[in-house]
């Protein structure tokens, strides 16, 4: 075995060897899929199940509703007016989640109280609102005018403007595709940063325990520095291969248990399945995963080694971890320059510095996610090649610097 | 065996080591020695391949130092370090990996060294759980696991216990007798007068010496002489004459006297002979040497007057 190869098991044998990397490998992934159970859930919030009672005492709306209730709100009427105290203190009423008070003259005064025992979340807020106003506008246009419901529905509505980018007329690049590369783009610098941290504190320790002498007596020092790059990036993709093994295992059974209804049609309300749930539209239907997937491990692959030389260099450099510390603090401010460039390249994508950033090595991971998760043109895939490629060269030339800089430092205790 | 040819090697515009030339026949327990920051280290590194000189050459068996010599070298630095969480056996056979054996060889090396020192017990001992001399046993096997034809020891003896300094002596006297080469840096001079056959003395980046060890000692013998007769203590004060000063004298027993002379001029330990052999009966005479810490310290001491 060469001793580049031995190093590296070495590595991956002590990274392996530590609870910690056993319990980040199941819990991590746990997390994030709690996380999005939790952001789906809020989303959803429009879906929770409420008994809705209508005080209707001039009976205006003729106990009928939508010709197609909601599933999840059920509405009941009464026609006459309720106390509020009877309402949430009587026996009768317990059942009930919302009374909606329609006045006799709401169809002039248009005013209309709902009171609720629990906060309703944003979609059922709107939706209710929206099942009750269309019944409303019906019996509005019937009394005032000869127009149908639809007619004056049509009237009603105003014009809606929808800006779009003129190289884009079909708005095909989605903001929140955007975001969703924007979120993958910055887990690669999650990912590179916290093991970046590992590599840096595996060479403090290899110095500050002077072990490191007696492996220089037998490999060299831009071996050394190789061979830990390799071995924890090593582990880290096999992390990262868990991660993904088990967030899909969860997605898949999140879909077929919690989020059943999301490719069912007949599920969906107003709107279609975006107005259902955008969030789980957008990860389960609109991102292509697999392309993304495969993009997102070459790019981890570059920025690792690119990364990894900076924090390994700095390991070498610091006497101790305390010490470290201070010369860690440039590059988590570059970590972060990379999210915010992310950030600045949604809002402003055809900018110069936008075009800059795309190239830039601390910043290209993120901005090429975005590019990719929006769905690349040809012309902005060979851009997100283009960075590939700088990316690359930058890491092979850092990592040449690197050992320089390595083996000037690492014996100096 | 190890041939070093005016060495030089500045550390940002400092010289720690000027024009250094040191010869270590193959067999020999060589002694590199010098006061802190004298340039041991560098030099160890240099041998070892992990700096190098800024002019000079290092020779290892005639052949310019290369990479592939490093297997042929063991070295046990001063600063010691092990991966704590290792067991002991998987280190022991890591480390040997590293320096050139296969995993059967390396295997069965270190369990023949484990055995040797008694100490297979520890083999699935983690390294955080042992004790600093343990740790030291452990890093010792370390160094000559692979079988090097050259043994780099540098400060060898620290952190062990005086039993355990015995058993590292007598290894050390041991791998010598197989045909080790051994290069043994220490400010343990007992240990140099003990066992070393050369040695080479640095300071400030300069050699200042380097002989045999009882060439050394001799050179910088300060013509004192020890004696322990039987007699009358007058008659042997009288028979030094002006050709010896009584730096001491001593009665350990009744009319037994051990004394120590302090030879004048030109005079030998036979002239002294000479002069007693009819007034004392002398037990036992002896030219006294000086230790290698009083070499080391009398050849620092004149270059820091000549520095001066």
């Amino acid at each position: 075995m060469s001793k580049f190869l031995l190093l590296t098991v070495r590595e991956i044998q002590e990274r392996l060897g530590q609870k910690g990397f056993w319990y980040m490998l199941v819990l991590g992934p746990v997390v994030v899929l709690l996380i999005l159970v939790a952001l789906l859930k809020a989303a959803d919030q429009g879906k929770q199940e409420l008994q809705v009672l209508i005080a209707d005492p001039g009976q205006i709306m003729d106990h009928r509703l939508m010709a197609q209730e909601e599933k999840y709100i059920h509405y009941y009427f009464i026609d006459d007016y309720l106390e509020l105290t009877e309402f949430e203190k009587g026996k009768a009423y317990r059942d009930f989640d919302v009374l909606v008070e329609l006045n006799e003259k709401v169809l002039n005064n248009k005013k209309c109280f709902v009171f609720y025992r629990d906060q309703l979340g944003f979609d059922a807020r709107i939706q209710l609102k929206f099942e009750v106003e269309r019944r409303l506008e019906e019996l509005i246009a019937a009394q005032h005018s000869s127009l149908s419901a639809a007619t004056f529905r049509q009237i009603k509505q105003g014009i809606i403007f929808d800006f779009r980018d003129l190289k884009d007329p079909k708005n095909e690049s989605k903001e929140a595709n955007a975001w969703a590369g924007f979120v993958l783009g910055a887990f690669i610098l999650f990912f590179v940063g916290l093991y970046g941290m590992t590599i840096f504190r595996a060479t403090v320790r290899e110095k500050s325990n002077r072990i490191v002498e007696v492996l220089l007596a037998s490999v060299r020092p831009q071996q050394l520095m190789l061979s830990k790059i390799a071995g924890i990036g090593l582990v880290a993709l096999l992390q990262l291969f868990g991660w993904v093994l088990m967030l899909t295992l969860g997605f898949v059974l999140l879909r077929e248990t919690l989020f059943v209804d999301i490719l069912d049609p007949s599920h969906w309300g107003q709107g279609g399945p975006e107005r259902l749930n955008p969030l789980s539209t957008l990860v389960f239907e609109q991102l292509n995963l697999p392309f993304l997937l495969l993009h997102f491990l070459v790019f981890f692959a570059a920025s690792f080694l690119f990364y990894g030389a900076l924090f390994a260099v700095l390991g070498a450099r610091s006497s101790a971890d305390a010490d470290g510390q201070q010369f860690l603090l440039p590059l988590i401010f570059l970590v972060s320059f990379g999210i915010f460039a992310g950030i600045y390249a949604i809002y402003y994508p055809n900018t110069t510095l936008a075009n800059v950033m795309t190239y830039l090595p601390f910043s290209s991971p993120v901005l090429a996610f975005i590019t990719l998760a929006k769905g690349a043109s040809v012309s902005a895939y060979t851009t997100v090649l283009l960075s590939l490629v700088v990316l690359l060269a930058s890491a092979l030339l850092l990592l040449k610097l690197a050992g320089r800089w390595y083996k000037n430092s690492i014996l100096k205790f | 065996m190890i041939k070093v040819v005016q060495i030089s090697k500045s550390y940002q515009r400092k010289l720690v080591l000027d024009d250094v030339s040191i010869e270590v026949a193959k067999g020999q327990i060589f002694g590199l020695l010098g006061p802190n920051g004298a340039g041991k280290t560098t030099l160890i590194r240099m041998l070892n391949q992990m700096l190098s000189p800024d002019a000079g050459q290092l020779y290892y068996d005639g052949q310019l130092l290369q990479p592939s010599h490093l297997q042929h070298i063991g070295y046990l630095p001063e600063e010691r370090g092990l991966y704590k969480n290792m067991e002991v056996r998987a280190h022991l056979i890591f480390l040997a990996q590293l320096r050139g054996l296969s995993k059967a060889a390396a295997s069965a090396n270190v369990d023949h060294w484990l055995q040797h020192f008694d100490i297979q017990d520890w083999r699935n001992k983690r390294i955080a759980t042992l004790s600093k001399g343990m740790a030291q046993k452990v890093q010792f096997i370390a160094a000559l696991v692979h079988q090097p034809q050259v043994l780099i020891l540098d400060e060898p003896l620290s952190g062990f216990d005086p039993l355990n300094v015995e058993l590292i002596m007598n290894e050390i006297k041991a791998l010598k007798a197989q045909g080790t080469t051994i290069i043994l840096s220490t400010h343990n001079m007992k240990s140099v007068d003990e066992i070393c056959d050369h040695a080479a003395l640095l300071h400030q980046g300069t050699l200042l010496a380097q002989d045999s060890i009882f060439n050394l000692r001799q050179t910088h013998a300060k013509g004192q002489i020890f004696v322990r007769f039987k007699g009358n203590m007058l008659s042997f004060a009288n028979a030094l004459w002006t050709d010896f000063t009584l730096l001491s004298q001593h009665e350990p027993a009744e009319g037994l006297f051990e004394c120590m002379l302090q030879i004048r001029g030109e005079r030998t330990v036979n002239d002294l002979m000479r002069s007693l052999q009819d007034q004392v009966a002398v037990e036992h005479i002896e030219l006294l040497l000086p230790s290698m810490q009083e070499v080391f310290i009398d050849l620092i001491t004149q270059k820091e007057h000549q520095d001066v």
